[in-house]
């Protein structure tokens, strides 16, 4: 009978497969689906060792070569230009703010608005919490110092830097670490301490500096709709859960174990800075950032609500962040000294 | 079990002698549409696209039109004779040259299709031109050629790394002192080779009477010098940070025209002619690639990576008796499946276990870096013979290759065999 | 005649790749080089430009291996081939360009055409700053390059039927690599 046909789906994820953090979210989801389900549903996942694909989740799950993928949403910026909102953005939200738009403040249905169109189904897919700016091997100063800065900063942040006169830089991954350490590249970013620590970054640049440009980067479960509507209604219900419940789990993970490894970098090297940019370079990045999203909204109706939705909704989440956490903290901090 | 089969039909096919990328590429077509359907080739043009993508493998034409521009200046072949000559009357000195400019390539490119190819455009033809036996020259150039794999910087350590989660600078500088003990392991066995059979690699015939052994060093350091400043150009870009290793190949072409230019042997159809060799034999190298990754999809996807997985899952939960199984399982393994399939398919299932054990992670890593290395050599699916063969001429027989490499082979097991049990001899202790 | 004619037109076909081929290697070659003469020297950095890089090496590799089929530039294990006669090698030729080339690469090809169809639709450029546009362009040499590769195997069949029909010899003794 249909109640004990089991469904099986096929998952392909970016990641190569002992990938911590963001490899364990779609396990994890994978995990809890067949148990809710009580076998039932059935989520095999493929890494990119196996699929050789890494970028080519959107296509394989758009044409149904897998019915789901685990990935990150601005992945797809150059195929779908409106992708790239539902991942993280420059000087945007925090992450339980960003949770606070996706599920109670309407973007949930802006994502389906832009995904439905291609036969997709996009859920928020774990976050990895605020990211560092990156390692530099210089100091950065003023705005003079960002002049000529080759970095590897890839995507929309790559633009905004570029628009004050840095030069983002394409360097293969395995040859990124004897591009920074011999200064072929003067800086990079690419996550925060809890991926960061295996790239052994810190052995050889003398400054981390704190984020800016991805301050709640949430990953992404990608399913392809028709998989969807032949699913039961009880089975799809235990798949959006699942997807819901692992995504939290792994922010909480990716927040432990930045903590976690931020100690053994410092333990190991303890000559790291941990630096802020200064405030006149900050203000010019934000200025530079508005003044491409005021581009894009003026070239794309969709684009417009979407920056409009997460422009409105941060305005009011901010002044409770302000006077809860923020308050606290510096409240508390303030004791201390 | 279809992954199984198809690997000994694959086998018997290949014998047959048609184009090995195209009998990979048809059997995986084979065994994939009887297992799954068509669709399964819907993958291919992925698969084709991360070749496309990765620009470390740029490495591989840019290095072969050095090699190519070299060979037909006939300045790598005075780099080799002059070397030879240097060292006299020694004999073997050919290969003994052969090695150390093989491991001065492996240090500025970690991409052995690369330099395998430039090796056996360079060197063959001088070896084979001084009566070397053609085994000896074949087995040399593939072993040195290979040594890029070990000595940093290197693709495979960087793939270890990432699958590891071991920094890739820790990797290349633990894989330093064992890139140079099988040098040097090299260089001895050719020594004693030619001490016992001296008619395999006869010495360099010497004009003692026209000139002195003054004048003969003054001489070779003319031919020397300028290939040599240029291979210490293209590592001097890395170190400097003034290029990638992959982006040094390009200086290195650039270079290589520009001492053509020098010695006035530059015209640009030297430079066209360089480029459509250059572009038959990046071909040769990618078409291999191509049909090989199409082999390893139908593998996988028929169900070949559960088969290796449960072997692996089966080993003993002791540390020597782990490794040793491990080991020998990598070695069988890379006697079939390329190595960036094994270190994505086999090292993640190992990696767990060893972790638990408590074996050092980075030792771990050059053990199995060692041990794929030797897969590029082991006949029948050794990449390295495939692609010497490719550029070799046609007096050379696969069978000159097999028989080549034997003897290195064992060097490897060898020094592999010394790294587990002498650890500290390498400084992972 | 038809097919001696065929088998010619076929080796125009696949030349003109190698010619196309090596040319894009030498901009490739002057690509990379002037990458690394603006990086290091005015310390500038052009997306785009190392963007082309990859366009132009992958494009080398994919239209350079019809170029190989034509002169026999692919490798075989010849423990067993090398001692076939002239109509022996035709054989295992013609066997196997019709059962293992042209299935493979026909049909990589035809999966080809809609991976590169996918990102004419959808408009596809780079999403890194200042990165390429008309990402079909590069994913359409794909099927372009297989479909060729099938091209060059007819050639290579055709070959062998002349030869088995005893009106040819030629294609069976290829030069090697000049030395
Ligand atoms: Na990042
Ligand atoms: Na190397």
């Amino acid at each position: 009978s249909a109640a004990d046909r089991v469904y099986k789906l096929k998952m392909a994820e970016t990641w190569s497969s002992n990938f911590p953090i963001f490899g364990d979210a779609p396990r994890n989801m994978a995990r809890i689906a067949e148990s809710m389900s009580n076998g039932r549903l059935k989520i095999t996942i493929d890494s990119s060792n196996k699929h050789k694909a890494p970028l080519g989740i959107f296509d394989m799950v758009r044409s149904g070569q897998y019915d789901m993928g685990h990935s990150a949403s601005y992945y797809w910026k150059g195929k779908v230009p409106n992708t790239l909102y539902f991942t993280t953005m420059p000087f945007g939200m925090t992450t339980p703010e960003q949770y606070g738009w996706f599920y109670h403040g309407g973007g949930m249905e802006l994502m389906q608005k832009t995904y439905q169109p291609l036969g997709l189904e996009s859920y928020p897919g774990g976050n990895t919490g605020n990211q560092m700016g990156g390692w530099f091997q210089k100091e950065i100063n003023g705005l003079e110092d960002l002049k000529g800065l080759k970095m590897r900063i890839p995507g929309f942040a790559g633009e905004v830097l570029a628009k004050l006169g840095a030069k983002p830089t394409n360097i293969a991954s395995g040859e990124l670490y004897t591009a920074l350490e011999r200064r072929t590249i003067d800086a990079l970013e690419w996550v925060g301490p809890s991926l960061d620590l295996r790239m052994g970054f810190h052995k050889i640049a003398p400054y981390y500096y704190t984020g800016w440009h991805e301050p709640a980067t949430e990953l992404q479960f990608l399913v392809n709709a028709r998989a969807m509507k032949k699913l039961p209604e009880d089975l799809r219900e235990i798949l959006r859960v699942s997807m819901k419940l692992a995504s939290y789990d792994m922010y909480i993970q990716s927040y432990h174990e930045s903590a976690e490894n931020w100690v053994t970098m410092k333990t190991e090297y303890p000559n790291v800075e941990v630096k802020t940019f200064p405030k006149e370079v900050l203000a010019a990045m934000k200025k530079a950032n508005d003044e491409l999203l005021a581009e894009k909204a003026a070239a794309d109706p969709l684009a417009k609500e979407i920056l409009d939705s997460q422009a409105e909704y941060m305005e009011k989440v901010r002044v409770w962040t302000n006077i809860s956490d923020r308050a606290y903290l510096d409240s508390i901090d303030s004791l201390d000294k | 079990m279809i992954g199984i089969i198809m690997f000994f039909v694959a086998l018997v096919m290949l014998l047959l002698g048609f184009p090995v990328a195209f009998t990979f590429g048809g059997i995986a077509l084979i065994f994939g549409v009887f297992a799954e359907g068509f669709d399964m080739f819907a993958f291919m043009p992925f698969r084709i696209q991360s070749y496309m993508e990765n620009t470390v493998m740029m490495a591989v034409p840019l290095f072969i039109f050095m090699g190519i521009v070299l060979q037909k200046t006939r300045l790598a072949e005075q780099l080799l004779e002059a070397m030879g000559k240097l060292f006299g009357g020694v004999r073997g000195g050919l290969a003994i040259s052969t090695i150390l400019v093989g491991a001065l390539l492996a240090a500025s490119t970690g991409v052995v299709g690369a330099s395998v190819v430039a090796m056996g455009l360079i060197s063959l033809p001088v070896m084979l031109k001084y009566n070397y036996s053609k085994s000896l020259a074949c087995g040399t150039i593939c072993a040195s050629g290979t040594l890029g794999q070990i000595i940093p910087p290197s693709i495979i350590l960087i793939i270890l790394g990432d699958v590891l989660g071991i920094p890739v600078g820790d990797l290349f500088q633990a894989s330093l002192v064992p890139g140079l003990v099988l040098i040097g392991c090299y260089i001895a066995y050719i020594l004693v080779l030619t001490y016992l059979k001296p008619e395999m690699a006869p010495a360099m015939p010497q004009d003692v009477d026209d000139e002195t052994r003054a004048q003969q060093i003054r001489s070779a350091l003319k031919a020397i010098i300028p290939p040599l400043a240029l291979v210490l150009v293209v590592l001097g870009s890395i170190f400097t940070g003034i290029a990638t290793p992959t982006e040094s190949s390009a200086l290195g072409g650039v270079g290589a025209l520009i001492l053509a230019l020098i010695y006035g042997q530059f015209s640009w159809k030297m430079v066209y002619d360089s480029g459509l060799e250059t572009v038959k034999v990046t071909a040769m190298v990618f078409a291999i690639l191509m049909g090989a990754t199409a082999f390893s999809m139908a593998f996988s996807y028929t169900g070949g990576d559960y088969i290796v997985e449960e072997a692996l899952l089966n080993l003993p939960g002791e540390k020597w008796g782990f490794i040793i199984l491990a080991m020998v399982a990598i070695l069988i393994l890379g006697f079939f499946i390329d190595f960036v399939e094994i270190a994505f398919i086999i090292v993640p299932i190992l990696a767990p276990v060893a972790e638990a054990l408590g074996i050092n992670m980075v030792w771990f890593a050059i053990l199995i870096a060692m041990n794929l290395q030797t897969s590029f050599l082991t006949p029948p699916f050794g990449f390295s013979l495939f692609y010497l063969k490719g550029v070799a001429p046609s007096s050379v027989r696969t069978n000159h290759i097999y028989k080549g490499v034997m003897p290195f082979i064992l060097i490897q097991v060898l020094v592999l065999a010394s790294i587990m049990i002498f650890p500290a001899w390498y400084g992972m202790g | 005649m038809l097919l001696v004619n065929l088998e010619k037109a076929i080796g125009r076909f696949s030349n003109a790749l190698g010619t196309i081929s090596a040319i894009l290697f030498v901009l490739l070659l002057f690509n990379v080089f002037y990458d690394v003469l603006m990086r290091y020297v005015f310390n500038d950095v052009s997306i785009g430009m190392q963007e082309l890089e990859w366009h132009l090496y992958a494009a080398v590799f994919l239209l350079g291996i019809p170029y190989g089929l034509q002169h026999g530039g692919h490798v075989r294990v010849d423990v067993i081939y090398e001692n076939l006669s002239i109509k022996g090698k035709a054989w295992v030729d013609l066997f196997g360009c019709i059962f293992l080339l042209l299935p493979f690469t026909l049909l990589v090809g035809y999966y080809g055409i809609g991976f590169a169809q996918e990102s004419y639709a959808l408009g596809e450029t780079s999403g890194d700053p200042g990165g390429l546009s008309h990402r079909w362009i590069i994913k359409a040499v794909i099927p372009f390059a297989f479909f060729s590769m099938a091209i060059s195997g007819l050639g290579m069949m055709i070959r062998s039927i002349n030869v088995l029909r005893g009106v040819s010899t030629d294609g069976f003794s290829h030069p090697p690599i000049q030395h």
